[in-house]
């Protein structure tokens, strides 16, 4: 029974399981198709009754003398006039009254009380027996041209009611305003338009969905953890819980082909769940006439646009799951689970909130930033805006590998003797070191979650040291020469340590034998004429960058001005070294540990591929990673992927810093241009040798005892 | 041939309080095929950590187990295949029917669906579960969750058996059923492992008895052989004479 097999049968039971239950049919169908519609009507209705309320209430305000308060009573009686006078004129224009019938005359709803001094006035404001006082400058209505009159409004702005009667008030003194004016002008004989210089039409284009837009991503996350929390407990600590645990660990099933099939079921449950509330949602908008509400131009929302959601959702519901399965893998009862949920919840929308503010953009560290990088994703294509291909890859392929690392630490908490029984002394023993046993390789976990942990950093460091204008490239590339074994060497050695790997078997430091190091030079040499070759064919279908190129010259321009030996250090060796040990020797002997050969060689150039961030050049960086990983894998030692990976390095840099090397052996680099076929048949002939070499694995130390014993 | 050899097993728990303690140690014996072998002795004396052990579920801290000639240390997923596990309080999904229970197991251990579906029928009609396998597991009784289970354990058809305390808590009809089914399993040839505390089922059941106290094995062999060594007919009385005697000898060393 094949791996795929036996993830189909866990998948079909485990979502038959979990369907059945009476708790997430709740949770997934009833809360949506019940709970939203409920409470967008409710709090629709309130919203409505309490406008309307406000506009039916009685107010109070109060004035400081009798003299002022008829003043304030001529002016309510002419504003109700001018009020009506507006309806009529625009009943005339259209019959659309909808909003016009809102309120009732302002002077309807107030009481006017006189009192005799301001400071009472202000006492009774802030103990709200009057809602708003009105001073007036002079006592009696001002009609010269020349004259104004001052007006003090007083009001607690805390109070709902007071606010209300302020903006009715304000309105008031909008319409006697321009009535006013227009009586002026013509006393003063001056033309209608002379206090109109611009007539201003604000003309908002924005796409209904660009509110949603703004919030819809951040409630996407909240809809699909609602969806994976239940699940993901249920099939991890549930199994513990209701004691099925072990039988189901005593099965001949590896457990990374259990927790496949448990992180599909709760990806597919969150995602069912989350198609759910949306649909409901939509439907409550729509039946519910509230679309007004949510899109601004009153359009509705596209059917494009939910489709899109949904298709955003996927990858959501991938990451989410995945990491909800880590942390419950790790718990022992439903409460255990359900307190390391929380922590977990909080920290995907710290990152998922800062996406979600308006000025975040899909670009820098954002790119590789866990949830908040598919948060600005599915904002942008929601928004309608255009994203590069490189970065949709880039959002994806970070995401596919934080998830891959979620479902490996998953694999290896679960059913973990400590996990499984309670009574196995406690769950220190898991960070313990005394207890730790020596292991021969670093897990699948181990070293999938510091290679996920490692790809945003070293984004970061990346994008930190990319050359400004007025910054000298030379200095950083030395920092970042520097930083790059510590990083990518240093620190995981000091991690197999701590865990008591073997360093020198996990990074397979062996001598190897003559035939793959001669395999290795071939490569080295030659590897680059293949290379060569699938970068134009690359570019021909995905054009280069234009910034690339640019920065690519500026480079070369930088580099020519150094001594050679420096530069190959720098760019050829230090990161050779590096990046082998990392990705060939950490990552590729970690995923060896229970992958097969070549998912652990694919697994780990992908990976590599990914690390290089332009992804443009992602299939040629992929392509060379699996040949390193193959020779590697054939010779059981990471010298001739070193060599290999150096000699090329240097090739390429040769070719940057001093291209008449090349040209006198008639060779031209030109942009474009092919090489010359004597050239391709060399190299590639010089390829598939180096490969043909290193088609014979080297003995395992196992092995090899037998034969000299 | 020995289908079962446990080697000098030894397991040690981390206390609260930073010692160590020896939960097994020094466990050796062997069972041969088509035995059931007895492991006796009162609640934690190390019975259940010994078969989780055999089973591969813990990782020994010394020693090793062989289980029809294969290490589970290095060879775990061999092991499981030639091996039916059932723990004294395994749960069963409560959302599946007994059928689809024993389908999925027998799906888990490789076999084709066509395959599980007649293994799993003929597992109900032979343990006479018909009454209830289209039941959900949850809305079964004790002793019918148990007899589900042992037809869980029995799904692959493995050689070796190992069950601990399998009448935990049943009444006496569910008791004889249970015990006629380990009976029945032992003359077709298998090899099994069973650990209780109710000493007159092990006198009626086992080939070999094994007593363990705190950890160590303190006498092994037939009944008959336990008889003589100890001079006393009841298993309940030899039992308590040799953990009696095992105690002074510890007083004495220390």
């Amino acid at each position: 029974m094949s791996s795929l097999d036996r993830i189909r049968t866990i998948y079909i039971k485990e979502l038959i399981d979990i369907l059945r239950d009476r708790r997430t049919l709740i949770a997934m169908i009833v809360v949506p198709i019940v709970l939203y519609p409920l409470l967008m009507v409710g709090s629709l209705q309130a919203v409505t009754i309490q406008a309307k309320s406000l506009d039916e209430e009685k107010y109070v305000i109060g004035v400081v003398g009798h003299e002022q308060k008829n003043l304030l009573e001529y002016m309510l009686q002419w504003d109700a006039k001018l009020v009506s006078q507006e309806h009529q004129a625009n009943e005339n224009e259209a019959a659309d009254s909808e909003e016009t019938k809102a309120a009732a005359p302002l002077g309807e709803l107030v009481k006017i009380i006189a009192i005799k001094t301001k400071d009472a006035l202000r006492v009774n404001i802030r103990e709200r027996a009057i809602h708003l006082g009105i001073v007036f400058e002079s006592n009696v209505f001002l009609k010269a041209i020349d004259q104004q009159n001052g007006v003090t409004i007083l009001s607690d702005e805390a109070d709902v009611r007071g606010q209300y009667v302020t903006s009715r008030l304000s309105d008031m003194f909008d319409r006697i305003s321009n009535r006013l004016v227009e009586q002026r002008k013509k006393r003063a004989a001056l033309p209608a338009l002379f206090d109109q210089p611009f007539a201003i039409d604000f003309v908002n284009l924005s796409a209904p969905q660009s509110i949603l837009g703004q919030i819809l991503p951040l409630i996407l996350i909240l809809m699909t953890i609602t969806g994976a929390i239940y699940p993901a407990i249920d099939l991890t600590a549930g199994e513990r819980e209701r004691g099925t645990l072990e039988s189901l660990m005593v099965c001949p099933v590896p457990v990374i082909d259990l927790i496949v099939g448990k992180f599909l079921v709760v990806t597919t449950v969150a995602i069912m769940g989350a198609t759910l509330n949306l649909a409901s949602v939509t439907a409550t908008v729509y039946f519910g006439g509230f679309d007004m509400l949510i899109a601004t131009s009153g359009q509705g929302l596209p059917l494009g646009t939910m489709l899109l959601i949904l298709v955003c959702l996927i990858p959501f519901a991938v990451l989410m799951s995945a990491m909800m399965l880590a942390v419950c893998s790790f718990a022992r009862t439903f409460k255990e689970a359900q307190n390391y949920v929380t922590p977990v919840i909080l920290a995907a929308l710290l990152p998922g909130g800062m996406a979600a503010l308006p000025a975040a953009k899909l670009e820098g560290v954002m790119l590789v930033m866990p949830v908040g990088n598919m948060v600005l994703l599915t904002r942008e294509l929601l928004l309608g805006a255009p994203v590069q291909l490189g970065h949709l890859l880039t959002v994806l392929l970070s995401t596919t590998l934080y998830a891959g690392a979620a479902v490996a630490i998953a694999a290896t908490l679960f059913g973990k003797e400590s996990v499984v029984f309670a009574d196995s002394g406690s769950m220190k023993t898991l960070f313990s070191r005394k207890l730790f046993k020596p292991m021969r390789l670093p897990s699948v976990a181990m070293s999938l979650l510091y290679v996920s942990l490692l790809f945003p950093a070293w984004f970061f460091v990346q994008s930190a040291l990319s050359p400004g204008p007025n910054e000298s490239a030379v200095s950083l590339l030395q920092t970042s020469a520097w930083l790059m074994p510590l990083m990518f060497v240093l620190l995981p050695m000091l991690m197999m340590t701590f865990w008591k790997v073997s360093v020198k078997q996990a990074l397979s430091f062996k001598v190897p034998s003559v035939r793959h190091l001669f395999s290795a030079i071939l490569l080295g040499l030659c590897m680059w004429v293949p290379a060569h070759e699938l970068n134009l064919i690359q570019y021909q279908l995905l054009g280069m960058p234009q910034a690339f190129a640019e920065q690519a010259e500026s480079m070369a321009a930088t580099l020519q001005a150094l001594p050679l030996g420096g530069v190959i250090l720098i760019i050829a060796i230090i990161p050779a070294v590096s990046e082998e040990l990392l990705f060939r020797g950490f990552l590729m002997g970690g995923l060896s540990s229970s992958a097969r050969k070549w998912t652990a060689i694919i697994a780990s150039a992908a990976i590599f591929g990914v690390f290089h961030f332009l992804l443009f050049k992602f299939i040629v960086t992929a392509t060379l990673g699996i040949l390193l990983g193959y020779l590697c894998w054939q010779s059981r030692s990471i010298w001739p992927a070193i060599i290999a990976h150096a000699l090329h390095n240097s090739v390429a840099v040769i070719s940057i810093v001093s291209p008449t090397t090349f040209e006198r052996m008639g060779i031209k680099l030109e942009d474009g241009a092919h090489l010359p076929w004597t050239v391709l048949l060399i190299g590639c002939g010089a390829v598939v040798t180096g490969l043909i070499l290193a088609n014979r694995r080297s003995p395992s130390p196992q092995q090899s005892a037998i034969v000299t014993a | 041939m020995d289908m079962v050899f446990a080697d000098n097993l030894v397991k040690s728990f981390s206390t609260p309080d930073g010692k160590e303690k020896r939960a097994v140690d020094r466990l050796t014996f062997r069972v041969g095929e088509g035995q059931i072998y007895g492991l006796l002795g009162p609640n934690g004396a190390g019975k259940t950590t010994t078969l989780r052990m055999l089973s591969g579920l813990m990782a020994p801290t010394g020693g090793r187990a062989i289980l029809a000639g294969y290490d589970v240390a290095e060879q775990p997923q061999e092991v499981k295949r030639v091996l039916g596990f059932l723990t004294a309080n395994t749960g069963l999904y409560q959302r599946l029917t007994a059928r689809e229970l024993l389908i999925y197991f027998a799906q888990l251990h490789g076999k084709t669906k066509q395959d599980a579906h007649d293994k799993a029928d003929h597992l109900i009609e032979w343990l006479g579960l018909k009454d209830f396998a289209l039941l959900r597991c949850g809305a079964l009784s004790t002793g019918q969750k148990q007899r589900v289970n042992i037809a869980r354990a029995l799904i692959a058809d493995p050689p070796i058996l190992i069950m601990d305390e399998p009448t935990l808590g049943l009444d006496v009809l569910s008791n004889r059923i249970i015990l006629e089914y380990i009976k029945r399993e032992r003359d077709r040839g298998k090899t099994i492992i069973l650990s209780t505390h109710y000493l007159d089922e092990a006198e009626d059941m086992c080939d070999n008895i094994g007593l363990i106290y705190d950890g160590k094995l303190v006498a092994e062999g037939t009944l008959d052989v336990l008889r003589k060594q100890s001079g006393e007919e009841r298993l309940s009385n030899i039992f308590l004479k040799i953990i009696h005697a095992s105690e002074k000898v510890e007083a004495a060393i220390k």
